[in-house]
C-alpha cells in the first residue's frame, strides 16, 4: 500500500517535469524593452510557441541595446542550454563572438531582424531593409505624380537598418527624376528630434510635397510638426507599428512600409522548433516588402491578442516569391 | 575684449554670463549671414520653444548642481511622469488629472533622491545613477513596448499652442528664469543653496540648514522634470517607454555650458538659458545649412567646447 502511495507521489512530482520536457524551450533574445517593434515581434514568438506545444522565454537588455548585456545574457543562457536560440543582435558586428559562443555549444540558432555579420545560423528571417525604403519610397513619389520635393529623415547614424532604409529612398529617388531632394538631415529614429528638424526644415523650404522617413516614430513626430506649423505635405514611415495605422486611418500619414514584427517573431520561432524537429527549414526567409496605405491596412488594424501565426507553408511560398 | 570687460568692473559671474552671450550672438549673427532662413521670426520662435524644452529640465537641475549636487535621473523622471500622466489622462479624459499626476510623479521622484542623499547618505551620482535605473525598468514595464498617443487640444495647448503670437512653452521658460532668479538672488533659502554648494561646512557651521537644503533642490529638479513631461508630451502628442533619453545629457550640458560649476556655488539660470540656446542653434544651424549628417557630431562638439572657451580663457589669464 505504501509503495503504491509513494509511486503516485513520485509520479504527480516527475509529471510536470515530463511534461514539460517534451516542450521545447526556446530563447528569444530582442534588443530592448522599449521599441514597440520588439514587443509585437515577441507576441509573434509566443504566438508560435503555444501553437506548436513549445514554450518561449525572453532575454532582453535592461540598458536598450546594450552590447555587454547581451553579451551577459548569452553566457547565462550556454549554462541554462535552452532547446533552440532566437537572436536579433544590438550590433551586427559587436555580437559576432556571442554567436559563436552559442555555436560552440552546440545550441541551433535563428538569425531574426538584423543579419549578423558572422557565425552560423540555422536560418535568417527578415525583412529588407533596402526594399522597405524603395518600396515605400516608390509610393510616395507616385503619390506625388513624380513631381515636387522632398525631404528625407535619416536614422540613426551607424545603423544598418537607417542606412538600408535611407538608400532605399535613394534608389526610388533615381526613378522619379524629377523630384527633387531638398534635405537628408537625421532624425535619430527619435520623435521629438524628428519634430524639431522638420521644424528648422520648414523654415528654409517654403514647400516639402513629401518627407521619407526611416521609422514610423520620426514620422510622428515629423507630422506633430506639419500640423502646429499649419502645413501639409504627404508622409511615409516604416515599421508598420500600431499607432502608423491609425495615423493612415486618420488620414495623416500616407503609408508605411510594414516591416512584419509579428510575422518575423512567428517564423523565426516556427524555424528553431522545426529544425529540432528534423522538418525542413530554408536557410532564408525574407518577407516581401509591403506598403500599407489607406486601401489595405484592415488586416493589419486588429488587436495583436487576436492575430495569430499563419501557415507555415503559406510564409515560405510568400517569401520564396520575393 | 577681456580688458574691456574688467575695465568695466563686472562681478566674475556676470563676467562668464556677458562673454558666453557674446558668443552665442556670434554663433548667431554667423547663421544669419550664411542662412537667409535663420533670422525669420518663425525661426527665432522654433529656436525659442525647443530651447524652452531643455531649459525647463535644466533649471532644477541647475539648483541642484549649484548645492553641490547632480541629479542624473531627470530623463527618466521625464519618462515615468510623462507615461503615468498619459495613462491617467486616456482613462480620465481630463487633462487637469494628468498635468497633476504628472507633477505629482516628478516630485515625488525627486523627494526620493533627496532623501537617498540627504538621509541615507547615498553621494549625488551613485542616488540618482540608482533612481535613473528603477524609473527605467518602472517605465519600461509599465508601458510593455506600447505607445499612448492622442491627448485633448485643451492639454496640447501646453506644448504646442500660441499665445499672442509666442509658442507657450516659451512664457513657461521665462516665467521659471524669471522666478528662480528671484528666489535664488532675492531670498534667504536661494542665498543658502549658493553656501551649501560653495563650502557646505562653512554653511552648516553659520546655521543653515544644509540637509534641508539639499532636499528641497532636490525636489524642484523633479518637479522641474515633471513640468517639463507635462510639456513633452503635450508637444509629441505621445508616450513612449523610451522618451526623454537623450534630454539628460542635453541639460547637464546646458547648465554647465551656462557657466555653473559642478563642484557648486557659482551659476545662474541665466547661464543655463544661454546654454539651452546654445544647443538648440547648433542643431537648428546645421539643419538650416543642411550640413550632412557625418558631420554633425563633431560640429556639435566644437561649438559647446568653444562657446565655453572664451571663459575659461579669460580666467586663466586674470589667474582665476
Amino acid at each position: 500500500m505504501k509503495l503504491k502511495i509513494l509511486a503516485g507521489i513520485a509520479a504527480l512530482i516527475l509529471a510536470p517535469a515530463a511534461i514539460a520536457q517534451s516542450g521545447e524551450r526556446i530563447a528569444v533574445f530582442t534588443k530592448n524593452q522599449t521599441n514597440p517593434f520588439f514587443q509585437v515581434l515577441r507576441m509573434g514568438a509566443d504566438s508560435a510557441a503555444k501553437q506548436m506545444g513549445a514554450t518561449t522565454t525572453h532575454l532582453i537588455p535592461t540598458k536598450p541595446d546594450s552590447i555587454p548585456e547581451q553579451m551577459s545574457l548569452i553566457d547565462d543562457v550556454v549554462i541554462k542550454k535552452p532547446s533552440a536560440i532566437v537572436f536579433t543582435p544590438v550590433d551586427v558586428k559587436a555580437m559576432v563572438p556571442g554567436i559563436q559562443k552559442l555555436n560552440a555549444a552546440g545550441i541551433p540558432v535563428v538569425n531574426v531582424n538584423d543579419r549578423a555579420e558572422g557565425g552560423k545560423f540555422v536560418a535568417f528571417v527578415g525583412s529588407s531593409d533596402h526594399a522597405l525604403g524603395v518600396a515605400t519610397g516608390r509610393y510616395l513619389l507616385q503619390a506625388l505624380g513624380g513631381k515636387g520635393s522632398v525631404i528625407i529623415i535619416e536614422g540613426v547614424k551607424g545603423s544598418g537598418a537607417s542606412a538600408e532604409r535611407v538608400r532605399g529612398f535613394q534608389d526610388a529617388l533615381k526613378e522619379f527624376p524629377q523630384v527633387k531632394l531638398l534635405a537628408s538631415q537625421p532624425g535619430n529614429f527619435q520623435r521629438l528630434q524628428a519634430l524639431q528638424v522638420m521644424e528648422n526644415l520648414m523654415q528654409t523650404h517654403a514647400q516639402i510635397d513629401g518627407v521619407l522617413a526611416a521609422n514610423d516614430s520620426m514620422a510622428s513626430g515629423v507630422i506633430e510638426a506639419l500640423e502646429g506649423a499649419n502645413r501639409k505635405s504627404q508622409v511615409i514611415g516604416i515599421n508598420g507599428t500600431k499607432e502608423a495605422i491609425d495615423a493612415i486611418k486618420a488620414g495623416k500619414l500616407l503609408a508605411t512600409g510594414d516591416y512584419n514584427g509579428y510575422l518575423q517573431g512567428c517564423v523565426s520561432t516556427m524555424a528553431a522548433i522545426r529544425e529540432l524537429r528534423k522538418l525542413p527549414v530554408p536557410k532564408e526567409v525574407i518577407f516581401p516588402p509591403t506598403v500599407v496605405h489607406k486601401g489595405n491596412y484592415q488586416p493589419l488594424d486588429v488587436p495583436l491578442e487576436s492575430r495569430s501565426c499563419p501557415k507555415w507553408e503559406d510564409v515560405v511560398k510568400e517569401a520564396a516569391k520575393s | 575684449m577681456n580688458t574691456l570687460v574688467q575695465k568695466i568692473h563686472l562681478a566674475p559671474e556676470q563676467r562668464s554670463l556677458l562673454l558666453r552671450v557674446i558668443v552665442l550672438l556670434l554663433i548667431g549673427a554667423g547663421l544669419a549671414l550664411v542662412s537667409s532662413a535663420f533670422l525669420g521670426a518663425n525661426n527665432l520662435l522654433n529656436l525659442l520653444r525647443q530651447a524652452s524644452l531643455v531649459f525647463l529640465l535644466a533649471s532644477g537641475l541647475t539648483l541642484v548642481i549649484l548645492c553641490g549636487g547632480l541629479d542624473l535621473s531627470i530623463g527618466a523622471n521625464v519618462a515615468l511622469s510623462a507615461c503615468l500622466a498619459a495613462t491617467v489622462m486616456k482613462a480620465t479624459g481630463s487633462p487637469l488629472a494628468g498635468c497633476a499626476v504628472g507633477l505629482a510623479s516628478g516630485l515625488l521622484v525627486g523627494a526620493v533622491n533627496g532623501l537617498l542623499v540627504t538621509r541615507v547618505r547615498v553621494p549625488p551620482f551613485i542616488a540618482t545613477y540608482g533612481t535613473l535605473w528603477i524609473l527605467h525598468g518602472l517605465t519600461y514595464w509599465f508601458m510593455a513596448g506600447d505607445t499612448i498617443h492622442g491627448f485633448p487640444p485643451a492639454f496640447r495647448f501646453l506644448g504646442s499652442g500660441y499665445w499672442l503670437g509666442v509658442p507657450v512653452p516659451v512664457f513657461l521658460m521665462f516665467g521659471v528664469l524669471a522666478l528662480g532668479t528671484l528666489f535664488l538672488q532675492y531670498t534667504t533659502m536661494g542665498q543658502e543653496i549658493y553656501a551649501t554648494g560653495s563650502n557646505t561646512e562653512a554653511a552648516a557651521l553659520s546655521g543653515v540648514p544644509v540637509l534641508n537644503r539639499r532636499l528641497l533642490v532636490y525636489m524642484l529638479s523633479g518637479g522641474m522634470a515633471g513640468l517639463a513631461s507635462l510639456v513633452f508630451l503635450a508637444r509629441l502628442n505621445s508616450a513612449e517607454g523610451d522618451m526623454g533619453e537623450a534630454l539628460t545629457l542635453q541639460a547637464v550640458g546646458a547648465v554647465l555650458i551656462g557657466g555653473t560649476s559642478l563642484f557648486g556655488g557659482t551659476g545662474t539660470l541665466a547661464g543655463t538659458l544661454v546654454g539651452a540656446l546654445v544647443l538648440t542653434v547648433v542643431l537648428n544651424g546645421m539643419n538650416l545649412l543642411a550640413i550632412s549628417a557625418n558631420w554633425q557630431p563633431l560640429i556639435t562638439g566644437v561649438i559647446v567646447i568653444v562657446s565655453v572657451a572664451a571663459d575659461a580663457l579669460s580666467r586663466r589669464r586674470s589667474g582665476d
